[in-house]
């Protein structure tokens, strides 16, 4: 079986069709494609064997093909509140540098997350959070302040967490009890863009914790293979249900590691979307469970594993 | 940063401590008052939990008059303002019309306003007051130190007359004598009497 890793291919509007069809071709899948002005930006899963050639045929197109950790993934950043304090600096600069990654990043604001004693976490964000496939806790510069609030921030969540503040590392893996998945210290309330190179780093470093978390995940994975690859589902739904393309979102399937965010109305298309055939016999409601989002009136598709489907399309 | 005479943050937190040092320079720097800060004294602690800041400004600015950004030139039959700076223009027109009616308000294009001379003639038109920029300033600093304040903190007091200003912020009840017990200490260690 042919390996698919995950790559953003960034060039010119110009013959950028040739491109997708190739990646098409390959049997790889793109998963969300940008049109900036003169450039796009294609974040896909193309077989690993066959990236040296995707590079040849954009070489005359100045096209460049990078590897992008988080291509596929929907992560959720989560600052205390939506006010001046986080944004636009901390807030904005965290989800831009992982979307450079590929991840598809949602800024989750909480209504009354700030503060160290009255900070809290209510049960739409709770839930909101938890369809996510990570998510980045934007702590402050207290160690006394995190230490306090944070267990009441993540009561409930059950997604792996990546915390960063002003504290260094060590100190949060001290005081953050029980342990989350990653840790990147000494980023805290930061008032001015992230620009020298010491908060670029950071920022990397935060990428490479929240890859290698992501990493571990689609480790266990592996063991126990989802009945369909998400990518490939997404395919199937924005071939077969046309109205998705009507949609106006920047991407109107959103995939994630083990499931999907359709953003069509759960009323209206959930058994549409339920009795779509993905192979011979095989509709979705029989391999994935099909469920509405907490986020405005989405439709959540969580793929199930082989184990209990018994069924690999 | 920063041109002030005295800027200190003090914290038991050495990391929070440094952060804040940050978050303050960047926001007066953002918010363009570093020229007005003269002094500036930041104290956090965030078990009791408490924010302080207490400072002195600069000279603050004057008045804004007619005769700043206009010359005004009486004819026979009408005084001719002649606006030099728009900035202040709004504001005058809102003034104008007050004082002499919309209908002998002219105004030709952008930089001359026309009055009749029979209606403004009596008053000292160039000592008119227009605007008072320290009306502003005082809801800049109060703005700014509320932005470097910790935002949980949402019980405050502020006081900001004449060059002082203090700013006191919590999570919790503030008590009663919060600024004899802590607001005077802190400035009298930049050696000024509350």
């Amino acid at each position: 079986m042919t390996t698919l890793v995950p790559v953003t291919y960034k060039g010119g509007v110009y013959r950028h069709d040739e491109i997708m069809d190739l990646i098409d071709d390959l049997g790889g899948y793109i998963v969300q494609k940008h049109v900036m002005a003169q450039d796009v930006v294609l974040q896909s899963f193309v077989p690993r064997d066959d990236i040296d050639l995707i590079r040849q045929i954009a070489k005359p197109l100045a096209g460049e093909v990078v590897e992008a950790p988080l291509v596929g993934t929907e992560i959720a950043v989560v600052s205390p509140s939506l006010e001046i304090h986080h944004l636009p600096h901390t807030s904005c600069d965290i989800a831009e540098y992982l979307r450079r990654s590929g991840a598809k990043t949602n800024m989750v604001g909480l209504a009354r997350g700030f503060g160290k004693r009255i900070a809290n976490l209510n049960d739409e964000e709770r839930d909101v959070i938890n369809e996510h496939d990570l998510a980045v806790y934007m702590l402050g510069s207290f160690e006394e302040c995190i230490q306090q609030k944070f267990p009441v921030l993540r009561h409930g969540i059950h997604v792996p967490i990546v915390v960063t503040g002003a504290p260094d590392r060590e100190t949060l893996m001290r005081i953050i009890d029980p342990p989350v998945e990653g840790y990147v210290g000494g980023m805290g309330r930061i008032m001015h863009r992230f620009k020298r190179p010491d908060e670029l780093a950071k920022l990397d470093e935060l990428v490479d914790e929240v890859s290698r978390t992501l990493d571990a995940r689609r480790d266990a994975l592996a063991k126990d293979p989802l009945s369909v690859f998400p990518p490939r589902l997404m395919a199937i739904i924005e071939e077969r249900i046309h109205e998705v393309s009507m949609l106006t979102h920047p991407t109107p399937v959103t995939a994630q590691m083990e499931g999907l965010r359709v953003k069509l109305p759960y009323d209206l298309y959930a058994d549409d979307v339920r009795s779509l055939e993905v192979a011979d016999g095989v509709t979705v409601g029989d391999i994935a469970d099909v469920t509405p989002s907490r986020m405005r009136n989405y439709i959540l598709i969580r793929i199930k594993p082989f184990s209990e489907t018994r069924i690999l399309v | 940063m920063p041109p002030l005479n005295y800027f200190v943050v003090e914290s038991p937190d050495e990391v929070g401590r440094a952060a804040y040092e940050r978050i303050a320079a960047d926001v007066l720097q953002d918010l363009d008052l570093i020229k007005v800060v003269d002094r500036l004294h930041i104290y956090v602690d965030p078990k009791v939990p408490i924010f302080v800041a207490a400072g002195l400004l600069r000279h603050m600015p004057r008045a804004i008059r007619v005769a700043d950004f206009a010359n005004v030139n009486r004819g026979e039959t009408e005084v001719v303002l002649d606006i030099g700076d728009e900035t202040y223009l709004a504001p005058l027109l809102q003034k104008l019309w007050i004082l002499y009616g919309k209908e002998n308000v002219d105004q030709p294009d952008r930089f001359t306003v026309v009055l009749p001379a029979g209606v403004a003639g009596e008053e000292e038109l160039e000592q008119l007051v227009v605007a008072d920029p320290s009306e502003t300033l005082y809801k800049d600093v109060i703005y700014a130190l509320q932005y470097i304040a910790p935002e949980g903190f949402k019980v405050r007091r502020q006081y900001i007359r004449d060059e002082k200003f203090y700013y006191v912020a919590s999570e919790d009840t503030l008590s009663g004598d919060i600024v004899e017990t802590l607001v005077a200490p802190i400035f009298a260690k930049m050696g000024v009497t509350l």
